[in-house]
C-alpha cells in the first residue's frame, strides 16, 4: 500500500483555500495534475505534491450560453482551458473578465470557484 | 483470424419518436434481419449501444431487455457505453468474437431516447461525458468542449465560421436525398452564421440535433456470408482513447484517438487514406467534421476548414464525406449512431444508396468518436 500524495478532496479543499498543488514524479520529474496513481510518463508510483503559483494564460475558451439544469441560471458564462506556467493545464471558469475581452493568449490568475450547488472548483480571473 | 462480413443492415427513421429504445431497437434488428434473410434464431449473440437510458428513461440492463423485446431473449448480450460511440465500440467486439471462431452471426444494435425529457435535462446528461468532479462542476456542456477545440483550430490554422457552416451546410444537402434523416431540408450558410450562438463560436446550425433512433447490423463468418447476398467485409477495426480531462490534452487543435485508430485501422486492412472513396464520420459538430478529416488523413493538419468550402467532401467531390446526411442532418441518437454509420457505408458499398451513391463505391470508412474526444472507433470496409 503507497497512500496517495494527494487525494482529489484533499486538492478541492486546498485549492478553496486559495492554494493549487500539483503532483511531480520522482523517478522522471514529470509534473501532472492528480488524482493519477502511475506516472503516465514512466509509469512509476513515486509522486510527491508541489505547489502551483496559480499564473498562466488562456489556450482557449468558450462563452457557454445553453447550459446544464444546474448551471441555466449563470448564462452566459464562460470557461476556459489554462496553461499554466509551470506546464500542467487545467479547466477553470472565469470570473470577474468581461467575456468580450477574452482571447487565447490573455494572462489570467487561479482562484476558487463555487457555483451555486456544486462542488468547489476553478476559477480564472484578472492575472 | 476470421474474415468478417456485414450481411444485414437495418435502421428506424432518426428525430422523434413515442416508443422506448428498446422499441427502436427491435424494430432496425428486424429489418437487419430480413434484409440478411437470416432467421432470428441463428444470431448467437448481441452487442448494444445505448447510453443514458438509466437518465432519461430509467433502464438499465438494456442488453437483456433489447433481445428480449426483438424476441430473442436467450442469447447472451453486452451493453456497451462509450458515450457517443457505443455502438461503434459494440461493433468492434462482435467483430473480433466472430474472428476468434466463437461465433458464426453475431448482433450489432444500439438505440436512444432522449426526445422525452427538456433540452435542459439532456444537455445535463449528455454532460455525464465530461468528468463529474473536475469540469461538470464548472458548468461544461458537450458543445463547449468542441468551441473549445473549435477556438483552438481557428487559432493555429486560421480556420473560419464560414468554414465551418460549409460542413452544415453540405451535411443537410445530403440529408434532404435521406429519407430516414431527421432533417431532409437544405440550409444556407447565411443561416447558420445567423443562427444563435450556442457556446462561442458554435452556433445553433452548428450543432447536430438531439435524436431518438435505433440501428442494427447482421455480422457473420465468411463462411455464411458467403450464402448471402452482397456481403460487406470488415477490412480494419480499431479503437483508442485519449486523456480524459479537458485541460490533460496537450493540442486541442487535434484529437490524437482519431489519429491512433485511424492508423491501426489502416494498417490492419493494408490500406491508407487515398483507398477509401467514401467517409461517415463523426460530425457532432461541424468543427469535428474538419478536425476529423484531417486526423483520418484525407487532408492535412488545418487544411480540413478549406477542403469543406472547397466542396472537396461533397458528394461528387473528391473523398464524399457523409453522404448519409452525418449527425448533423441524419440525427445523432448516440447509442444507435456507430452502427447507423456502418449500415450507411454497407449501402454505399452494395450501390443501394439511390439519389446519395456515391459512383463505383469500392471501399469506405466510419470515424465515430466518444464524449471529450477520449473516445474513438475507426472501422473500414470493402466489397468483392
Ligand atoms: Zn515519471
Amino acid at each position: 500500500m503507497t497512500e496517495p500524495a494527494i487525494t482529489v478532496r484533499a486538492f478541492f479543499e486546498r485549492a478553496r483555500a486559495g492554494q493549487l498543488v500539483a503532483i511531480r514524479c520522482g523517478s522522471c520529474g514529470e509534473l501532472a495534475i492528480p488524482p493519477k496513481e502511475l506516472c503516465p510518463k514512466c509509469h512509476a508510483r513515486a509522486w510527491r505534491e508541489e505547489p502551483l503559483a496559480g499564473n498562466g494564460t488562456i489556450a482557449s475558451y468558450t462563452v457557454i450560453r445553453v447550459a446544464p439544469r444546474a448551471h441555466a441560471a449563470g448564462v452566459p458564462y464562460a470557461v476556459a482551458v489554462v496553461a499554466l506556467k509551470e506546464g500542467v493545464s487545467l479547466l477553470g471558469r472565469i470570473v470577474d473578465i468581461p467575456l468580450e475581452s477574452l482571447a487565447v493568449g490573455m494572462p489570467v490568475r487561479f482562484r476558487p470557484f463555487v457555483a451555486p450547488d456544486q462542488q468547489p472548483s476553478i476559477g480564472f480571473g484578472p492575472a | 483470424m476470421r474474415r468478417v462480413a456485414v450481411i444485414g443492415v437495418g435502421v428506424t427513421k432518426f428525430g422523434l419518436h413515442d416508443r422506448t429504445s428498446a422499441e427502436l431497437f427491435a424494430e432496425a434488428a428486424a429489418d437487419a434481419l430480413t434484409d440478411a434473410g437470416i432467421p432470428a434464431g441463428a444470431v448467437q449473440a448481441l452487442y448494444y449501444g445505448n447510453v443514458v437510458g438509466g437518465e432519461t428513461e430509467h433502464q438499465l440492463h438494456t442488453g437483456p431487455q433489447a433481445a428480449s423485446v426483438l424476441g430473442i431473449p436467450s442469447v447472451p448480450t453486452t451493453r456497451f457505453e462509450t458515450a457517443c460511440a457505443s455502438s461503434h465500440a459494440a461493433f468492434r467486439h462482435a467483430v473480433m468474437e466472430i474472428a476468434a471462431g466463437v461465433s458464426d452471426v453475431v448482433m450489432v444494435g444500439g438505440a436512444e431516447r432522449v426526445l422525452n425529457v427538456s433540452t435542459a435535462e439532456s444537455t445535463e446528461y449528455f454532460a455525464y461525458t465530461s468528468d463529474a468532479v473536475w469540469e461538470q462542476p464548472l458548468g461544461l456542456t458537450f458543445p463547449g468542449v468542441f468551441a473549445m477545440i473549435a477556438r483552438a483550430h481557428m487559432q493555429k490554422h486560421g480556420t473560419t465560421e464560414a468554414q465551418m457552416a460549409a460542413v452544415a451546410v453540405k451535411n443537410h444537402r445530403h440529408g434532404a436525398l435521406n429519407p430516414k434523416a431527421q432533417f431532409q431540408k437544405q440550409i444556407t450558410i447565411e443561416q447558420v452564421l445567423k443562427s444563435a450562438y450556442v457556446a462561442d463560436p458554435l452556433k445553433l446550425l452548428d450543432c447536430c440535433p438531439f435524436s431518438d433512433g435505433g440501428a442494427a447490423l447482421v455480422l457473420a463468418s465468411e463462411e455464411v456470408a458467403r450464402r448471402h447476398r452482397k456481403p460487406v467485409w470488415v477490412l480494419g477495426s480499431a479503437a483508442a482513447s485519449d486523456w480524459m480531462l479537458l485541460g490533460d490534452k496537450r493540442d486541442l487543435s487535434r484529437v490524437p484517438a482519431t489519429e491512433r485508430a485511424a492508423a491501426a485501422a489502416y494498417r490492419q486492412a493494408g490500406l491508407g487514406p487515398d483507398d477509401v472513396d467514401v467517409v461517415e464520420l463523426h460530425d457532432c459538430f461541424t468543427i469535428a467534421e474538419i478536425v476529423a478529416t484531417e486526423g483520418l488523413g484525407l487532408f492535412e493538419p488545418g487544411a480540413g476548414g478549406r477542403a469543406a468550402e472547397e466542396g472537396r467532401t461533397s458528394l461528387g467531390g473528391e473523398i464524399p464525406v457523409n453522404p448519409s446526411g452525418g449527425l448533423k442532418a441524419k440525427g445523432h441518437p448516440i447509442g444507435a449512431t456507430g452502427a447507423a454509420q456502418i449500415a450507411e457505408i454497407v449501402t454505399q458499398l452494395r450501390g443501394e444508396a439511390g439519389p446519395r451513391q456515391v459512383d463505383g463505391a469500392r471501399r469506405g470508412l466510419t470515424h465515430t468518436l466518444g464524449g471529450s474526444a477520449a473516445t474513438v472507433l475507426v472501422s473500414l470496409f470493402g466489397r468483392d
